[in-house]
């Protein structure tokens, strides 16, 4: 790891209080719809050009399929403990790959890139692919957020032999997490999930239904703070077909 | 502060580039304010010294540190502390002016039923 500090892992956090649950959920999707309604004011505009119009359009459109995005990860949350979940050996980096083509609009939009370190020699982890498809575009959304334009957002997958894990990592470049932030996050990872910040923009919804999503898969998320970012990530049990390959 | 008869500095605090640019095209339509963006706190605290805002608007959750963290800061030296703070929030309904006009907050704006103009009626406000 490249990082100053290991995050304290996430643990599984069965009671999630429904009214804090709500509360979380609301603060969330406020910030993409707000931003949905003021581009839609801006559309009220007579005088834009047609590139003007359809630049807001493709804002909207990418704005509502975020929040959309989060709406579907909590449906998915909410009825977990009632799904069976397939575990499977998946190579990650072409989940991760399926993932960087699909928000390469996104990203593009906001003048930044999400690459996928490749390995020569791929890994193979057991998970679920829709689980943890789920995860890295949640960490990749968090990341695009974070990261300073013109700045590419990395998704790094290694080995960690003594655990026999595999961690799927987005690293992002923006402002360093502040020593106090970075405080609080600590003592809060291990808390109720309402009040976990990833970044101080989040309610922490969104890195409390990857941790649910990883516990479904015998795994865990966490953080790890970088002079210049963070890395959020995922680590999975390392398929024994590894010793294959 | 500074006093020339160019048009009102406005530095603008906001992590969401595409809200910022929406924000900066109202303040600057009728090339009444100039407008400084930049994206998080400590960005916001190395702009006041090289642009010397006549007002600030500010995002209150933003990367890095929020808004808070930049008031404390704000109000730690003389001129920084004087300077008339907007802000502009999703969080507007949990938050009294009462409570922070001695951080120098003159104004709140919702930004969840905010209409464009309701910035430039702010921003002139704390000019008067």
């Amino acid at each position: 790891m490249n990082g100053s500090d290991e995050g304290q892992l996430l643990g599984t956090r069965s009671a999630y209080d429904t009214m804090s649950s709500v509360t979380a959920a609301a603060h969330e999707l406020k910030a993409p719809l707000a931003l949905l309604r003021q581009l839609a004011l801006r559309l009220e505009d007579e005088t834009l050009s047609s590139s003007e119009r359809q630049r807001l359009v493709e804002h909207m459109t990418l704005t509502s399929e975020r929040a959309l995005r989060l709406t579907s990860d909590l449906t998915k949350s909410a009825r977990l403990e009632d799904a069976l979940f397939d575990l499977e050996p998946l190579n990650p980096e072409q989940v991760c790959r399926d993932i960087a083509v699909e928000l390469a609009p996104l990203f593009s939009a906001h003048q930044r890139e999400l690459r996928v370190e490749h390995r020569s020699h791929p890994l193979l982890l057991v998970a679920n692919r829709d689980l943890l498809r789920r995860i890295v575009m949640n960490f990749s959304d968090n990341a695009l957020h974070y990261s300073q334009p013109g700045t590419a957002v990395r998704i790094q997958i290694q080995a960690l032999k003594k655990s026999g894990m595999i961690r799927v990592g987005v690293r992002d470049f923006g402002p360093a997490l502040s020593s106090d932030m970075w405080r609080t996050l600590q003592k809060k990872l291990s808390k109720a999930p309402q009040a976990i910040h990833a970044r101080p923009q989040s309610s922490g919804l969104g890195l409390f239904i990857a941790s649910q999503f990883a516990d479904a898969m015998h795994g865990h998320i966490g953080v790890t703070r970088h002079r210049d970012g963070a890395t959020f990530y995922v680590e999975l049990q390392a398929s024994q077909q590894l010793s294959l390959l | 502060m500074k006093k020339t008869a160019s048009p009102p500095t406005i530095l603008l605090v906001e992590d969401d580039v595409w809200l910022a640019e929406l924000e900066t095209r109202v303040l600057t339509k009728e090339g009444e304010y100039t407008v400084v963006h930049v994206p998080h706190a400590p960005a916001a605290m190395v702009a006041i010294d090289t642009v010397h805002p006549d007002v600030i608007i500010l995002d209150v959750l933003l990367g890095g540190n929020t808004a808070f963290a930049l008031l404390h800061e704000l109000q730690s030296y003389d001129d920084t502390g004087r300077l008339p703070i907007i802000l502009c929030t999703n969080m507007a309904e949990t938050l009294h002016l009462s409570e922070l006009e001695s951080y120098g907050v003159r104004r709140i704006v919702d930004k969840t039923t905010m209409k464009p103009d309701d910035l430039v009626a702010a921003v002139r406000s704390v000019l008067l």
